[in-house]
C-alpha cells in the first residue's frame, strides 16, 4: 500500500464528503421538520443544475455568483411544492407522501428531458479543471469551494434556526405541530418555508457540483439515496450531523475504494447505514424520540 | 347480497377466462403485466398493508427467487416448477433474518423502510460480485418452450399462470385477514404498544408475515426470469423494481384485500396508455410527465388509495337509492 | 341463519359493493384504454410497417434518440426513392416504440407493434432489452434485425428471426488487440504498462473481459498493471484515478460511458496523470460532438476503436449531409449510421422477399449481401447465427476537433499521433 495514495483517497474522501454535505443539509431540515421522505431531492437538485447551467452558457454567470440566482428560484420551487402539494396530504400515511414525491420526481426528470433533452452537459468554468498540488497530492479547487461553502450553508442556517422568529417557529412546528397551532403559528405556512428552505440548500448544492459532474436528466435518484444515508447516519434533523454524516460517507467511500475492490465501494455506505439503523437508529447526533 | 357478489366474481373470472380467445397477444401481454404487478403488490400488501412494516426492498426476494430457480435450471436442469419453491425457501429464510434484526431492534416506520433498501442494495452489489451467478452480464436464459421448463410460445398460458398467481395471492390474503394473525396484525399497524400491553406476540406475528411475504414474492421472480429470459441484479433486485412493487397497491390502497389488484388494473395500463398515445417523436418524456402527473392527482384526491375511496362513494350511493 | 352464512362467506358486504363499481369501471378502462380487442390492421401493399423499439427515454435516452433518428432518415430516405419498388412501390412507416431502457418495457411495446402490424422489428440497442425482444421475436415468429447490441450471447441461442448487423463484443477485443499491436509496432517510445479502469455493468465488465482475453490470445506484449473496476453510477472517480496513477501506466485503456467520460478525463488531467495515451476498446463517451463541446482541447488525442462509419464511402458522405440537415445534429456516429443501417437491411430484404410474409422476410434477410453501405468492414452478410462476421471495430482518434479514422489503414482518413501530448499540455 502506497501512502501517497492513501493521503490522497483521504483528502479526496473528505473533499467530496463535503460536497455530500451541502446536499444532505437541505434533506435533513425537510426530513427533520416535516417527516416527509422528500424522494424528489435529487430532482431538485437537478432542476438547480439546468438552470445554473444555463444562467452560465447563456449570460456567462460563474455558478459560484449564480448561487444569489438560483437559491431564490429553488426556494419558490421548494415553497410551492410544500404549499400546493405536500401540505394537502400533511396527515396521511408517510407511504402516500413517498408516493406523491414520486410523482413529483417523475414529473421533474422528463420535464428537463423534454424541454432540454437527454444529453449530458458539462459546464467548462473557471474552476472545472484547477486543482493545487501539493507534492504529489491533488486538492481540487471546485470540491474546496463546495466544502467551503458548504460549512458556510450549514452556519447560516444554523443562525437562521436559533436567531430568526421564522426559524424558531419552524423548530417549535418541528418539535410539536399540535403546540405550535395552538400558540397561533401557521404551522403550513412554516413548513413551506422549511422545505423552500431545504430545497434552497440543495439547489446551492447543484450549483457548486455543476463543474464536477456531467449533467443529465437522469442523475437525481442516486444522490437521493445518498442524501438519506447521511442523514439518517448524522441523526435526522441535526444540520451538524449532516455536515459530519457527509464527510464520514465520503471518506469511507474512498477508503474502500483503494482497500477493497472499487465497484464495491457502495456496499460500505449501504453497510454503514444498516449498522446505524439497527443499534443507533437517532444518528450519530440526533436526539431519540419515541 | 351473497349471491351477487358470487355471481359477479364469478362474471369476471369467467369473462378473464374467455379474454385470450378474442383479443390480441399485446393486449393478453398487458394483462399479464396487470397480473404480475398485482401479485407482487399483493405479496408485498401481506407485509407491509396489514402489519405496517413498509418495506421497499421487495425486488431483493423477487431477485433471489429469479436466480435461484434459473441457475437450478440451467444447472441440473431443474424444472423452474420445482426450482421456484427453493427460491422461495431461500427469499423467506432472508425474510426472517432482515426481519429478526429489524423487529428485535424495533426499528420502524421510516427507518424500517431504509433498512429493507439497504438489504436490497446490499443484494444487488453481492449478486453483481458473483461471478457464479454472471455478475453483472447477468443470465441470459436460453429459449426451450415446454411445461417442464416454465417457457411457452404464445402469451397465453404466461396468462393463465399470472392469473392463477394473482387469484392465489388474493385468497392467501383474504385467509390471512380472516384468520387471527390477520386481527392482531391490524391491531399491531394501529398501535403496536397496546397491542403488545394486551399480550400480543408482535414479533412472532410480523416474522410470520414476513416469512410467507417473502415466500410468495420469490415466485414472481420465477415468472419474470422466464417470461422475460434475461435477469441482471441491477434490475430484479434494483431500487426501481421495488418502487414499481410498491406503486399500485399504494395507489389502491393498501391494507385491503383488493387494493393492489385495483391498483394494478389502474397504473399498468395507465403506463401503456400514456406511452402508447404520448410518446411520440420528437416529443420523448412527455408521455412520462403525463403519467406522473396523474399519479399526483390520484394521490391528492385519494390519499387512503382507492378503494377505502370507493366503498364510502357505494356507501353513500345505495343509502341515496334506499331512501328514495 | 343469515348472519353466520354473512361471516363466512368469500365476501363481505364492504367489499362487493366496491368490486361492482370499481371492477366494472377499471376492467372497462383497462380494455378501452389498451385498444379493445386488439384489431388488427392488414398490412396493405401500399404501406409496410416496421416496428424501432429504441431506448429514447431512461438512462440512456441521448444514445437512444440518436438510434431513433437514424431509423426514421433511412425510413425516409427509402421512401424518397420509391419504397420498395418490387412491390409496387409500397412505402415504409416507422413505429416508435420507446423501451426506456427496461426489458418488461421493452417486450411490451414490442408487442404492442407487432399487433399494430409491424412486418419487422429493429432496435434495441441495450443487449437487457435486445434479449427479451429477441425472445419474443421467435416466439411470434417476427424477423428482428438488431441494429445495435453487442453481448454475444443473444445470437447464441439458435434463434430463426434474429439477426445482428452489429459488431459483437468478443470481436471487438480482437480487434482492438490488433490495433494496440499496431501501435506498439510504429510507437518510437516503448509502450509497457496499461491500466484498465472499466464501469461495472454489463457493457463494461464484458468489454474488459475480452479486451483482456485478446491481448493474451494475440501475444500483445503488454502489461496490464492494475485493472480498477467503478461503479457506473460513480458520482466521484478521484480515488479510482489516484489509484490508477500509482500505478504508473504508460497507456490508460479506459471502459466508460458518455457520464464517466467527463469525469475521467477531468480527473485525470486534475491529478496530472502521466501516460502517453488514452487507449480505449470501443466506448460510448469520446466521439460524440457534445464531448468535443464539453471537453475542448481535453478532448484531442484520446484513441477509442468502437464500431464505425465508413469515411471513404461516397454513400456515407450523402447520408450524414442529410442527417445533419434534417436533424440539426453533429456528424452521424455509431448509433446513428448503425440505425440506419437496420431499416435498409429490411428494405433490401423487402425488397427480394417480394412480401410481407414473416418466413420469407427471413429467407431473404438470410441471403443478405449488402456491398454499398455506411459501416466499416466487408459486405453485410448474416452467418447461420445471424451475426454478420463482416463487422468489425475502428480505431479512431480525436485530432483539431474533430474525430477521424486512423486504423485499419485501408479506410483511414489520416495517420495517428502516438505518443500523444500529456492532457494539460495541450
Amino acid at each position: 500500500m502506497n501512502l501517497t495514495l492513501l493521503i490522497q483517497a483521504l483528502i479526496g474522501g473528505f473533499l467530496v464528503g463535503g460536497v455530500y454535505s451541502l446536499i444532505a443539509i437541505g434533506l435533513s431540515l425537510i426530513f427533520g421538520v416535516m417527516k416527509i421522505i422528500n424522494f424528489a431531492h435529487g430532482e431538485i437538485m437537478m432542476i438547480a443544475m439546468y438552470i445554473t447551467y444555463w444562467l452560465f452558457v447563456l449570460l456567462k454567470i460563474d455558478p459560484i455568483i449564480s448561487i444569489i440566482i438560483v437559491a431564490p428560484l429553488i426556494f419558490l420551487l421548494g415553497y410551492c411544492m410544500q404549499r400546493f402539494l405536500v401540505n394537502r396530504i400533511i396527515d396521511a400515511p408517510e407511504l402516500i407522501q413517498i408516493l406523491l414525491m414520486l410523482g413529483v420526481a417523475i414529473v421533474l426528470t422528463n420535464l428537463a428531458l423534454f424541454i432540454w433533452g437527454p444529453d449530458h452537459r458539462m459546464a467548462a468554468t473557471r474552476f472545472s479543471l484547477s486543482a493545487i498540488m501539493l507534492g504529489g497530492i491533488t486538492i481540487d479547487v471546485s470540491r474546496l469551494i463546495a466544502f467551503g461553502i458548504a460549512i458556510i450553508v450549514s452556519i447560516g442556517v444554523f443562525l437562521f434556526l436559533a436567531k430568526t422568529e421564522t426559524g424558531k417557529m419552524i423548530r417549535a412546528a418541528a418539535d410539536n405541530r399540535l403546540g405550535a397551532q395552538i400558540v397561533g403559528i401557521k404551522v403550513n405556512r412554516v413548513y413551506a418555508i422549511s422545505f423552500g428552505v431545504g430545497s434552497a440548500c440543495v439547489g446551492i448544492a447543484g450549483a457548486l457540483i455543476l463543474p464536477l459532474i456531467p449533467l443529465d436528466p437522469y442523475l437525481g435518484p442516486s444522490y437521493t439515496l445518498t442524501s438519506f444515508i447521511i442523514v439518517i447516519l448524522g441523526g435526522m434533523g441535526s444540520l451538524l450531523g449532516a455536515f459530519i454524516g457527509g464527510i464520514i460517507i465520503g471518506v469511507a467511500e474512498s477508503l474502500g475504494a483503494v482497500l477493497l475492490v472499487s465497484s464495491l465501494k457502495e456496499l460500505v455506505s449501504f453497510s454503514i447505514l444498516i449498522v446505524i439503523l439497527l443499534f443507533r437508529p437517532q444518528g450519530l447526533f440526533g436526539t431519540r424520540n419515541e | 347480497m351473497n349471491r351477487n357478489s358470487i355471481i359477479f366474481l364469478a362474471a369476471v373470472l369467467l369473462f378473464l377466462l374467455l379474454l385470450p380467445l378474442f383479443s390480441s397477444s399485446a393486449l393478453i401481454g398487458i394483462f399479464i403485466l396487470i397480473f404480475f404487478y398485482a401479485y407482487l403488490g399483493q405479496c408485498w400488501n401481506i407485509l407491509s398493508g396489514y402489519v405496517g412494516a413498509v418495506s421497499v426492498g421487495h425486488a431483493l426476494f423477487v431477485g433471489i427467487g429469479a436466480y435461484i430457480s434459473t441457475k437450478l435450471a440451467l444447472v441440473w436442469g431443474l424444472s423452474p416448477w420445482i426450482g421456484m419453491f427453493l427460491g422461495g425457501f431461500c427469499a423467506s429464510i432472508i425474510a426472517l433474518f432482515i426481519g429478526y434484526l429489524g423487529f428485535r431492534f424495533r426499528v420502524k416506520g421510516v427507518y424500517f423502510f431504509l433498512l429493507t433498501i439497504a438489504f436490497a442494495e446490499v443484494g444487488r452489489l453481492i449478486f453483481l460480485h458473483l461471478d457464479v451467478f454472471g455478475g453483472p452480464v447477468g443470465i441470459f436464459i436460453p429459449f426451450k418452450p415446454s411445461f417442464i421448463n416454465f417457457q411457452f410460445k404464445g402469451n397465453n398460458p404466461y396468462y393463465y399462470i399470472a392469473m392463477g398467481m394473482m387469484i392465489f395471492s388474493i385468497i392467501v390474503v383474504r385467509i390471512i385477514e380472516k384468520s387471527n394473525i390477520g386481527l392482531l396484525s391490524v391491531a399491531i399497524r394501529e398501535d403496536e404498544d397496546a397491542a403488545q400491553s394486551l399480550g400480543v406476540n408482535s414479533f412472532k406475528c410480523k416474522m410470520i408475515l414476513f416469512f410467507i411475504s417473502g415466500f410468495m414474492t420469490a415466485l414472481g421472480g420465477t415468472f419474470y426470469a422466464n417470461y422475460f429470459y434475461y435477469i441482471q441484479p441491477d434490475i430484479v433486485f434494483g431500487l426501481g423494481l421495488s418502487v414499481d412493487i410498491i406503486l399500485r397497491p399504494i395507489v389502491g390502497g393498501m391494507g385491503t384485500v383488493f387494493g393492489p389488484v385495483i391498483g394494478s388494473f389502474l397504473m399498468t395500463p395507465l403506463a401503456e396508455f400514456t406511452r402508447n398515445y404520448f410518446a411520440k417523436g420528437g416529443y420523448e418524456g412527455l408521455h412520462m410527465i403525463i403519467y406522473g402527473i396523474i399519479l399526483i392527482i390520484v394521490v391528492l384526491f385519494f390519499p387512503r388509495g382507492l378503494a377505502p375511496s370507493f366503498q364510502r362513494m357505494y356507501r353513500s350511493f345505495k343509502k341515496n337509492i334506499s331512501k328514495s | 341463519m343469515e348472519k353466520i352464512r354473512k361471516k363466512h362467506s368469500f365476501l363481505n358486504v364492504k367489499e362487493k359493493s366496491f368490486l361492482i363499481v370499481a371492477g366494472t369501471i377499471l376492467l372497462g378502462m383497462a380494455l378501452v384504454i389498451t385498444g379493445f380487442p386488439g384489431i388488427t390492421i392488414a398490412a396493405g401493399p401500399k404501406v409496410i410497417k416496421i416496428g424501432s423499439i429504441q431506448p429514447a427515454t431512461g438512462m440512456i435516452a441521448e444514445i437512444g434518440q440518436a438510434c431513433r433518428r437514424g431509423n426514421l432518415l433511412a425510413v425516409e430516405d427509402i421512401n424518397a426513392r420509391g419504397g420498395i419498388k418490387s412491390m409496387g412501390g409500397a412505402k415504409l412507416e416507422l413505429l416508435l416504440g420507446d423501451s426506456e431502457g427496461k426489458p418488461p418495457i421493452g417486450r411490451s411495446e414490442a408487442e404492442r407493434l407487432i399487433k399494430n402490424g409491424s412486418v419487422c422489428l429493429v432496435g434495441a440497442f441495450m443487449s437487457s432489452v435486445t434479449m427479451a425482444i429477441a425472445t419474443l421475436a421467435e416466439q411470434r415468429g417476427v424477423p428482428f434485425v438488431i441494429d445495435i447490441a453487442a453481448a454475444d450471447p443473444i445470437t447464441q441461442q439458435g434463434y430463426k428471426h434474429v439477426f445482428r448487423n452489429f459488431t459483437k463484443s468478443s470481436v471487438f477485443g480482437r480487434c482492438y488487440a490488433d490495433y494496440i499491436k499496431d501501435i506498439i509496432a510504429h510507437s518510437k517510445v516503448p509502450i509497457k504498462r496499461a491500466v484498465l479502469m472499466n464501469i461495472d455493468d454489463l457493457f463494461g465488465t464484458v468489454t474488459a473481459k475480452f479486451t483482456l482475453k485478446a491481448l493474451k490470445d494475440k501475444n500483445v506484449p503488454i502489461d496490464i498493471v492494475a485493472h480498477i473496476t467503478f461503479p457506473h453510477a460513480a458520482k466521484d472517480i478521484s480515488t479510482e484515478v489516484a489509484k490508477a496513477k500509482a500505478a504508473k501506466p504508460d497507456i490508460l485503456i479506459p471502459i466508460v460511458r458518455i457520464a464517466s467520460s467527463r469525469v475521467l478525463l477531468k480527473e485525470l488531467y486534475k491529478q496530472k496523470v502521466k501516460l502517453l495515451g488514452i487507449v480505449a476498446p470501443g466506448c460510448p463517451g469520446f466521439y460524440e460532438p457534445e464531448f468535443f463541446k464539453d471537453m475542448r482541447k481535453l478532448a484531442n488525442f484520446i484513441m477509442d476503436s468502437p464500431p464505425w462509419i465508413n469515411p471513404k464511402s461516397s454513400m456515407f458522405k450523402e447520408v450524414n449531409a442529410r442527417y445533419q440537415k434534417k436533424f440539426n445534429k453533429g456528424p452521424m456516429d455509431t448509433n446513428s449510421a448503425y440505425a440506419y443501417e437496420g431499416v435498409m437491411i429490411i428494405a433490401d430484404a423487402l425488397e427480394r422477399a417480394k412480401s410481407t410474409e414473416p418466413d420469407k422476410i427471413v429467407a431473404a434477410l438470410r441471403k443478405t449481401n449488402i456491398k454499398e453501405h455506411i459501416t466499416l468492414g466487408g459486405p453485410i452478410v448474416f452467418d447461420k447465427n445471424g451475426d454478420n462476421p463482416n463487422a468489425i471495430t475502428g480505431m479512431l482518434q480525436n485530432l483539431n476537433g474533430r474525430t477521424r479514422l486512423v486504423l485499419p489503414r485501408e479506410f483511414a482518413e489520416v495517420d495517428y499521433v502516438f505518443p500523444t501530448p500529456n492532457l494539460w499540455e495541450r
